[in-house]
């Protein structure tokens, strides 16, 4: 029995020397390696178990030094969790193997905070560091930032301790409590492991700070000129709506006032015309004064109805023309024979526009008039395609329009007009077969913009209780 | 002091008596005066208000009244409405400074039996008087068109409510296409006189028609 025992530890013991001798080679390089530029063991000054320290330190890199290398070497009895500048750069729970980080590209010059957040299952707690930094161009210069008692430790109740830039009043520091190669870390440490070279967070722009700081200025900015443009609009709408209140007025003033004071006036021309006899040159002068005051009433109308807001709509343009038309043609003894489209809308019709159409149809039914020697003399108004059409056609002369340039210049006129307002003039005639003009202005859409101009809404109850230029006297 | 020769009435009739509603006191003067000197036509009483005019014209019972749109309190539309009520005889022009059609077409819908502008002159003024007296008012393309436009929104509204015959809605419509009273019978082959009574009676159905929406609103309660 004994010989084959010793037979069977042969192999035992063979095997336990080639173990030996490996351990003896590689040994001095990666002990050396693990345990080169570590600190010594710290803790709190007491060690219980279940026990978590919060391990604080903060170092400078000189301003303009170049990092060549830095190496972040960590263990800690039993777990650990590592923070650079409020960030975690690593974890580890196996206190017998060192873990090696590599921080070069994640440290610049400036000011820096090293935070540990460590764990002690049981028994014998403790914590080793070393961040051994190369400093290339200040002569090879190293910088070594140990585990030693200049470590902070953070009361457990402390918020955010690991972000914190300064180290607070309520802290204090950690205690040495042995170095490398003394019990119970003597037969220590078993590995070493190395962490991948860490690398700066590249953030996508959109995550970046200074782009939301950015988005969040414009979407400001975008806002503050909505407010701004918003009071710019109703500004102007209320100076629109201003100024059509005064148009409403100015019109209402002309016409109460100087209408009334005219109408008057005519009164009593009639009546003291009416004293003398027939043929007496007083009461031709009278007659003469009586006509003049009534085509400056008349020409009144015409400026009030052009002032006037409330008119501003097709329809009442359609009807002032025709009534304008009527009156002029009888006075040319030329029949006035009227077309105009059943239900024309109420359609804002711009001061602008109305005016100039208005008076490039004048021109033409006075043209007409001196002109066409015809007896009848058709004024159409209608709406086709979006466009509001108004037609003065005469069955009488007509004229060669290539010919006729000298004395009509009311055709120039006209389509400047019209130009002018963005419609079109079209002149159609042939000697002998009368003339047409055709104006054609675009008519505002129907739909309405959302800062549409309201209609003033005409009340003609209220009209006549405010209108009268006399209870307004007599109040 | 001249004095005007007094122009004899050609026809032996009894001057045609009038009666003006106007507030302003120097206008009413000239009125008063332009009426008195038109041949055939006699100015009773000159009122100075709506108010006035409800006193006076139902006890005098003139042959027309000339009645000033604008008026103090009461307007001349109102008074209108409310003359002819008491007398649906009455024959009423309304006188107004501008032509505005809205309220003309207000005017007629109360009762007027047509309307004046103040400027007219004095021999048409006179025209349009024995226009009303005979019974037909003129009435201009524009307030025609309006007339044709209101009645057929309503026909449109299929409610039980006052027709135009065919007849006066032919009428109606070459008067808006500017054809004058005379024009008009003679395409229609009809009398100058009979066109003059559609008028009437489409001023009268516009009347009705007025007063019936009145009630409708009273007794609905709008």
């Amino acid at each position: 029995m004994r010989p084959a025992i010793q037979w069977l530890r042969l192999p035992v013991l063979l095997f336990f020397l080639a173990r030996l001798t490996v351990h003896a080679q590689g040994n001095t390089n990666w002990v050396y390696e693990a345990t080169n530029h570590l600190g010594q063991w710290i803790w709190d000054t007491n060690t219980t178990d279940k026990q978590t320290c919060l391990f604080w330190k903060s170092f400078r890199i000189p301003p303009a030094a170049k990092i060549s290398s830095a190496t972040l070497r960590i263990t800690v009895d039993n777990a650990y969790t590592v923070y650079l500048d409020g960030q975690e750069i690593g974890r580890g729970g196996d206190w017998r193997s060192v873990t090696k980080y590599d921080l070069m590209a994640v440290l610049k010059p400036g000011r820096h905070v090293l935070a540990v957040e460590a764990f002690n299952d049981r028994l014998q707690a403790g914590l080793i560091l070393g961040l051994h930094i190369h400093l290339a161009n200040e002569g090879s210069s190293t910088m070594d930032i140990l585990s030693d008692n200049t470590w902070w430790l953070a009361p457990a109740t402390q918020r955010d301790w690991y972000g914190r830039k300064v180290a607070q009043p309520d802290w204090y520091h950690a205690v040495v409590i042995g170095t490398i190669g003394q019990p119970p870390w003597q037969s220590w440490p078993y590995g070493i492991t190395t962490v991948p070279p860490l690398r700066p967070v590249a953030l996508p722009f959109w995550q970046r700070g200074w782009f939301q700081l950015m988005l969040v200025a414009v979407c400001l900015l975008v806002v503050l000129f909505c407010l701004w443009l918003m009071t710019q609009l109703a500004a102007q709408s209320k100076a629109q709506a201003f100024l059509q209140l005064e148009r409403v007025r100015i019109a209402r003033d002309i016409h109460d006032d100087l209408g009334a004071q005219l109408t008057q006036l005519l009164l009593l021309g009639e009546v003291a015309r009416r004293e003398y006899p027939e043929n007496s040159p007083v009461r031709k002068q009278f007659t003469q004064i009586c006509d003049r005051a009534r085509e400056l009433a008349q020409a009144m109308d015409e400026v009030v109805w052009a002032v006037n807001a409330r008119r501003d709509t097709v329809r009442d343009f359609a009807s002032y023309v025709c009534k304008y038309a009527q009156l002029f043609m009888a006075a040319a003894n030329i029949r006035c024979r009227l077309d105009v489209e059943a239900e024309i809308p109420s359609t804002l019709f711009d001061l602008p526009v109305r005016r100039n159409l208005f008076l490039a149809v004048k021109e033409a039914l006075s043209n007409a008039a001196k002109h066409s020697e015809a007896g009848e003399l058709f004024l159409r108004i209608f709406r086709r395609h979006h466009q509001l059409c108004v037609v003065v056609e005469d069955r009488g002369r007509g004229f060669e329009p290539s010919k006729a340039n000298g004395d009509r210049n009311g055709l120039v006129n006209m389509a400047q007009r019209l130009a002018a307002i963005g419609g079109s003039c079209e002149v159609f005639s042939l000697p002998g077969e009368g003339c047409r003009i055709t104006f054609s202005v675009p008519l505002p859409h129907g739909k309405r913009r959302w800062f549409k101009r309201a209609i003033l809404p005409f009340d003609p109850q209220n009209e006549l209780k405010n209108s009268s230029h006399f209870s307004r006297r007599t109040a | 002091m001249k004095t005007i020769p007094a122009t004899p009435s050609p026809v032996a009739m009894p001057p045609a008596r009038v009666v003006l509603v106007e507030d302003k006191p120097d206008v009413r003067v000239s009125w008063v005066k332009l009426i008195n000197s038109l041949p055939g036509f006699t100015c009773l009483q000159a009122c100075t208000s709506g108010e006035d005019a409800l006193r006076v014209i139902p006890q005098l019972d003139p042959d027309l009244v000339l009645m000033d749109i604008f008026l103090p309190r009461m307007s001349g539309i109102d008074c209108t409405s409310q003359l002819k009520q008491q007398l649906p005889k009455i024959q009423i022009l309304i006188l107004t400074a501008v032509e505005d059609d809205e309220l003309i077409f207000m005017a007629l819908e109360a009762g007027a039996d047509g309307y004046l502008l103040k400027r007219t002159r004095p021999e048409d003024l006179k025209a349009a008087m024995l226009d009303a007296l005979a019974g037909g008012a003129p009435m201009t393309s524009e307030i025609a068109r309006r007339v044709v436009e209101s009645f057929r929104r309503e026909n449109k509204q299929a409610k039980p409510v006052i027709h135009l015959t065919a007849r006066e809605e032919e009428v109606l419509i070459l008067l808006s296409k500017g054809y004058s009273n005379k024009e008009i019978a003679d395409r229609l082959s009809i009398g100058t006189e009979t066109v003059g009574s559609h008028l009437k009676h489409i001023y009268e159905k516009m009347h009705v028609r007025s007063r019936g929406a009145a009630v409708a609103r009273y007794m609905t309660g709008k």
